[in-house]
């Protein structure tokens, strides 16, 4: 178990540090620039540095703050994603934690990061980060419903197409809530179901992008409006930490798009684990490009925009989606 | 109706806007197309009208600067960063300045003082790197022509001593012809005197 | 007065409190300070603070003769620097009938619209960057680039030009020149499409600003709001065609003007600009005559005559106009600078009441305004 949880920490370390090069290179290369190219070969360990620096930074407390929360709210940002990702298959035989109810737990974990990022607004005594924060929690909430709406969609066609999964002696009753379950599904009947949900796929793409505060929908860190959003008040290793959570929120968002929509570990060829992250960067790398083709939503309009659109919209292809498989399967 | 319209008219703008950034992506990428300049291992090509610091221009023929130390740059600088003194030299009759000396921490490169020199002699330079470690950034313009102002005001000597001379044999050539020409006068004069005879001489043949 | 009961109701109410987006700030509106009064997100007054950034033009023009202000005419807006330096060249060169030679008049246009295209095509990236479009900044400013690098190869400067005299201008253009901006026309031109399909169709931006932040013609004229945000609320008021200065009666263009107000017709009216102002470069560098530069003779002093005047140019962001008094002697006993941004500025705070905190951003940032030139 220890073992297990050094290489979790050590894999989410380093797809940070991955992720923040990638993030500077993509953005550079879009804005027909070079991007890092000093420190290491092609600017590999430039994030190395960075994280270095923050690090030996003094951790500056301001005054008046509310100081169980103020220091209690990045470990809280922090630990709920690391326990996420222990619950995502990277192949048929790895999983660390064995969950039947994997999809439910992973939306809870993402759940309690709403409850840290208030914590930090309110507690830093600041009216920059409180206005984030609010403008965060009420974005967070709201987008949760669409992405739980468009991935039970998902369970629903899983539990619809592949009644029981395995051959003979390990035939099983298919659980749509579990992550390995909707994979081997996938993998049964070699389809990926962005071909049969690809409403549900373009509505879960935008309230993951929501859920981690990327732009489009990054207001709770605009940096034109607000300096820093909920995050301004900190520094050094604590800024780190709520830096680690967004970036290993947008693996986790994204690594549960893979399993849902894209087939998890299947492909020729190469080892599964690896085309799992293969496929997860490749999203994520979408994920990049979004952001720095748009200019940002309005908070209202952020908000009109999922309940008035999105939530509709998802709804309608749940139903669209039980509709037919209540047809079909007479 | 129009509420799916308007969703997917929506959706579609912000596919086309995602292919736009998605070429320029590639073309940097795999065109190699980046716009850095990556300095300090390449340098930027300075146009030929660059702004630089001033500086006086050493001419080809006298190897030295023209300043003669009218201060007309001093008086016209907006930024008051130009102090200059100099006169006349010992041994030629033209002036040279002494003492040059600019400010570059107020000069704002306008041009004012190039233009209203009446020698030409200041230009800019094309130094693109100016940095220093401090704020003061005073420059002394003459420090490349101080050895060899003794030379030039040799030269100079030489030079202005010929052009006198040459003024003075031309003068004298001058005062030389005109004597010539009075004298020509006097004896055409006195040629002419001569031409008539005397009353008081006798005539040569007599007996 | 009503407004300090309403204050105090304000106050009393509990929900409103004051936010102040301070002199230093991520946003690129220079150095201006807002104090709002939020309730929630909505504005419900605003009160901009200014003079952060003072440097006493107008006292320095008063201690220097009329050549000596060359300089200081570039820094007042920087981002239309040439347009300023020009105008003021052409104010003096009006007070004295100095006559300027054709070749002269060709390239003054050249260059002012230059810099007119340059200024417009930061600001289309800095209110992107207002908004939270990132990339947008990094494309215009490639396109920028060119048009500085044009200009450096003429007066050797790239922001701050001091390129005009009295009479005409410091440096000839040469065909480099010529070819260099006639390839950067089409250059523009395929741009533009490009930020079209980037920017302007894009359906986050459009719902951004439209209906956001709408002045009303009488809001605008009362305030004396020129330039762009004028003409997107209804009035065709421009320099070049209501006092034509400089030649600009000789070339043939179309002054837009729209007629909603908002946030997305002031957008729009830039990027029009921008056409114009291109089309201006092309029927200038057709007909450019050769010839001198400056006239043959010139006096040596700029002595201003006794009395008042003034002069009004077309600057990127408006009418700025120069008023000067003079005693006699070549340094003016006053010299006022009526910037196009103040006046844009002034019909802020009753645009900005009744918005949201973001589109506070996104009006100021369509206004297009320079602190510098605000403060002088």
């Amino acid at each position: 178990m220890p073992i297990a949880a050094g290489l979790i920490m050590g894999m989410l370390t380093v797809n940070v540090l991955m992720l923040v090069w990638a993030e500077r290179k993509v953005s550079a290369w879009i804005q027909m620039r070079m991007g890092p190219t000093e420190v290491g070969p092609f600017g590999l360990l430039q994030t190395l540095a960075d994280m270095l620096k923050l690090i030996s930074k003094q951790l500056i407390t301001p005054s008046n703050v509310d100081k169980p929360l103020y220091h209690l709210a990045p470990l809280l940002a922090f630990a709920p994603v690391v326990a996420a990702v222990a619950l995502f298959p990277f192949s048929q035989d790895t999983i660390l934690v064995q969950n039947d109810y994997g999809l439910l737990f992973v939306f809870a974990f993402g759940g309690v990061a709403v409850l840290a990022i208030f914590m930090a607004g309110w507690g830093s005594n600041n009216k920059y980060a409180l206005l984030g924060a609010i403008r965060s929690v009420a974005q967070n909430i709201s987008y949760e419903i669409p992405l739980i709406l468009s991935a039970l969609s998902v369970v629903l066609v899983v539990n619809a197409m592949s009644p029981t999964l395995g051959f003979g002696e390990g035939l099983v009753e298919t659980n749509g809530l579990d992550l390995s379950h909707i994979v081997m599904a996938q993998d049964q009947h070699g389809i990926w179901f962005v071909i049969f949900q690809p409403v549900a796929a373009v509505i879960y793409f935008i309230s993951a992008l929501a859920e981690t505060n990327r732009a489009p929908f990054d207001i709770p860190e605009a940096e034109s409006e607000l300096v820093a959003g909920f995050h301004t008040e900190y520094s050094g290793m604590r800024f780190s930490l709520f830096f680690f959570a967004e970036y290993t929120n947008m693996l986790i968002v994204s690594m549960l798009a893979v399993v849902l929509f894209f087939g998890g570990w299947d492909g020729p060829v190469l080892p599964g684990p690896l085309w799992f992250f293969l496929k997860s960067y490749a999203v994520i790398f979408v994920m990049m490009w979004v952001r720095w083709t748009f200019p940002r939503l309005r908070f209202d309009q952020l908000m009109t925009f999922c309940w008035k659109v999105l939530i509709p919209l998802s709804i309608l292809n749940l139903l669209v989606t039980a509709f037919v498989i209540t047809v079909l399967g007479q | 109706m129009g509420y799916f319209g308007k969703v997917a008219g929506g959706f579609v703008s912000l596919l086309s806007g995602m292919s736009v950034t998605f070429r320029q992506f590639a073309k940097t990428v795999f065109g190699r197309k980046a716009v850095t300049l990556q300095y300090p291992k390449e340098l930027p090509k300075l146009a030929p009208a660059y702004r630089s610091a001033i500086k006086l221009i050493r001419f080809d023929e006298s190897n030295s600067h023209d300043c003669v130390a009218c201060k007309a740059c001093e008086r016209i600088c907006p930024s008051y960063c130009i102090k200059l003194s100099g006169g006349k030299v010992e041994g030629i009759k033209k002036k040279r300045v002494a003492m040059f000396e600019m400010d570059f921490a107020l000069c704002s490169l306008c041009g004012l003082c190039l233009d209203v020199c009446p020698t030409d002699t200041l230009e800019y330079s094309k130094v693109y790197e100016e940095a220093g470690y401090n704020r003061d950034w005073r420059v002394d313009l003459l420090a490349e022509f101080r050895d060899y102002e003794d030379e030039f005001v040799a030269k100079q000597r030489v030079i202005e001593e010929k052009a006198a001379a040459e003024k003075k044999a031309k003068a004298d050539a001058a005062k030389k012809a005109k004597e010539a020409a009075k004298a020509a006068k006097e004896k055409a004069a006195a040629e002419a005197a001569e031409a008539q005879p005397s009353e008081t001489q006798p005539p040569e043949e007599a007996s | 007065m009503s407004s300090d009961s309403e204050a105090n109701k304000d106050a009393e109410d509990g929900e409103v409190y004051s936010l102040n987006m301070g002199p230093q700030h991520p946003s690129m509106h220079g150095v201006l300070r807002l104090l709002l009064d939020l309730r929630g997100e909505e504005v419900v007054k605003a009160k901009p603070v200014i003079g952060y950034s003072h440097r006493a033009h107008e006292k320095m023009a008063e201690n220097r003769n009329t050549l000596q202000f060359l300089p200081n005419t570039s820094r007042v807006d920087y981002l239309s620097g040439m347009i300023y330096n020009l105008g003021y060249c052409q104010a003096i060169e009006k007070i004295l009938e100095i006559e300027v030679p054709e070749r002269a008049i060709f390239i003054r246009v050249i260059a002012n619209e230059l810099n007119r295209v340059a200024s417009h095509l930061l600001w289309f990236g800095t209110f992107l960057l207002d908004l939270g479009g990132i990339t947008p900044f990094l494309y215009s400013f490639d396109d920028r680039e060119e048009i500085l690098d044009i200009l450096d190869q003429v007066t050797g400067s790239r922001l701050t030009y001091c390129y005009g005299r009295f009479g005409g201008v410091t440096w000839d253009v040469d065909e480099n020149f010529l070819a260099r901006t006639t390839a950067f026309l089409a250059r523009i031109r395929d741009r533009l499409g490009m930020y079209k399909q980037l920017v302007t169709d894009n359906i986050i931006l459009r719902e951004r600003c439209t209906g956001v932040g709408v002045v009303s013609t009488a809001l605008a004229k009362s305030y004396g709001v020129t330039g762009p945000s004028l003409r997107a609320s209804g009035v065709a008021y421009d320099v070049r065609k209501a006092e034509p200065y400089g030649g600009y009666d000789r070339f043939d263009f179309e002054v837009p003007v729209l007629h909603e107000g908002d946030t997305m017709a002031r957008f729009h009216i830039r990027i029009r600009e921008i056409e114009e102002s291109c089309k201006i470069i092309e029927q200038a560098i057709k007909g450019i005559p050769e010839g001198d530069i400056l006239p043959k003779k010139m006096p040596k002093r700029f002595k201003l005559p006794e009395g008042e005047f003034y002069f009004a140019v077309e600057s990127a962001r408006g009418h700025f106009g120069m008023y000067i008094v003079g005693d006699g002697s070549d340094i003016p006993v006053k010299l006022k600078l009526r910037t196009p941004s103040f006046s844009n500025l002034s019909a802020m705070p009753e645009t900005l009441a009744g918005t949201m905190l973001a589109d506070t951003i996104a009006i100021v940032g369509s206004i297009d305004v320079v602190m510098p030139e605000i403060d002088r």
